[in-house]
């Protein structure tokens, strides 16, 4: 995996997970910008499941409301995993 | 405390699966007491207070502070590693331009070693549903009018880190002392609900 | 699926209500279950995802018709009876 770095413009996972998520619903499918990466930890995701992975990015994902909700002046940070993100937008 | 009935019922329920654990070994005695009391004796929004006074006459630990928090906080002897693990403090800091406001909108992520248990308004979903959506009008909700030029920043805290608000300092207060800085802290200024 | 715990940009909720002078906890049990909760986790008896799991798994009208720690305490049940520590039936009084 190549870790995303501050200010790159990333696109969140737009897939309706089965069980527990730690990428919330309206920050799904949206493109946002990395404005810090903090630190590194295992997905919650998997640890939910019982599963024992190994730490991976974590990112502040800065997203303006338009985007998210077609509407607002705001903007919405998330923190999110690398593997909440498909990828560079 | 009074109890009602439905709360007697659940409170019979807690005291039974407690009393079954100790007798399985995976409760010790007096644990769950020592638990209570140290809770008890933890976090306040105080501890917040504090943190937010010296940022305000020291510009030095303002800017470590809001650069690392982690690293700064055993200055004001503060840490984040109460808890069952250490966590990622990250302060955001309100100033003319923009303003912050913090949210868990999956569950209640919260800096509880800095600012207490949160207020239920925070774990409702009421506040978590809405505030990531429409700041202003929940804002509005807590008696907080921004100018229309100010920027509205909403953290929701998804996942390891925890947030704190550094509030502007409020006017007239030039004169005044670490300690009566922190006197003006609200734990609803902490988290972005409420100006100073 | 999405889950009712995933309530961010939700319609249908409404305007917040603030207690004034609200306590730590409403009543003793709600102080037990905290306790209870961060005991099992630090036994590694379930961690703390798998915690918001359980609750997040809760039958909709329960979560929402639940208070918060009595969420908390159907979860902690859930996760015992699961992780085969005791039975549904051994949990009740």
């Amino acid at each position: 995996m190549t870790p995303f770095a501050t200010g790159d413009r990333v696109r969140t996972r737009s897939a309706d997970p089965a069980g527990h998520t730690r990428l919330p619903r309206y920050a799904r499918g949206a493109t946002g910008t990395v404005v810090q990466v903090a630190g590194s930890h295992p997905l919650a995701d998997d640890r939910a499941r019982g599963l024992v992975v190994d730490p991976q990015p974590v990112y502040h994902v800065r997203f303006a409301a338009r985007d998210l909700f077609g509407a607002g002046d705001h903007t919405v940070t998330v923190e999110l995993w690398h593997d909440h993100l498909e990828g560079p937008a | 405390m009074s109890e009602d009935h439905g709360s007697s019922l659940i409170s019979a329920r807690v005291r039974h699966v407690e009393a079954l654990l100790e007798a399985r070994g995976l409760l010790a005695d007096g644990e769950i007491d020592t638990r209570i009391d140290e809770f008890a004796a933890g976090g306040t929004p105080a501890n917040g207070a504090r943190v937010v006074a010296r940022a305000w006459v020291d510009a030095g630990f303002r800017e470590r502070l809001l650069a690392d928090a982690n690293a700064a906080l055993p200055e004001v002897g503060l840490s984040m590693a109460g808890g069952l693990q250490e966590q990622r403090l990250k302060v955001v800091a309100n100033d003319v331009d923009e303003h912050h406001v913090l949210v868990c909108t999956l569950c209640s992520c919260y800096p509880i070693a800095l600012l207490g248990p949160s207020p239920s308004w925070y774990k409702s979903e009421a506040y978590r549903s809405r505030v990531v959506r429409d700041p202003r009008s929940v804002l509005a909700e807590f008696g907080v009018t921004l100018p229309a030029d100010t920027r509205i920043s909403v953290w929701d805290a998804s996942a390891e880190s925890r947030y704190m608000v550094l509030p502007r300092r409020p006017e007239g207060t030039a004169a005044l002392e670490e300690a009566a800085l922190a006197a003006l802290v609200t734990r609803k200024g902490l988290i972005g609900t409420a100006l100073l | 699926m999405s889950r009712i715990n995933d309530v961010g940009g939700m319609a249908g909720f409404p305007p917040i209500v603030e207690e004034p002078d609200e306590p730590r906890f409403h009543a003793d049990w709600e102080a037990h279950v905290f306790a209870l909760n961060g005991a099992l986790i630090k036994r590694g008896v379930y961690d703390l995802d798998e915690f918001r799991d359980a609750q997040e798994r809760l039958p909709v009208a329960e979560y929402l018709g639940s208070s918060y720690y009595e969420r908390w305490f159907a979860a902690i049940t859930t996760l015992l009876a699961e992780k085969g520590i005791a039975t549904p039936a051994e949990l009740e009084p």
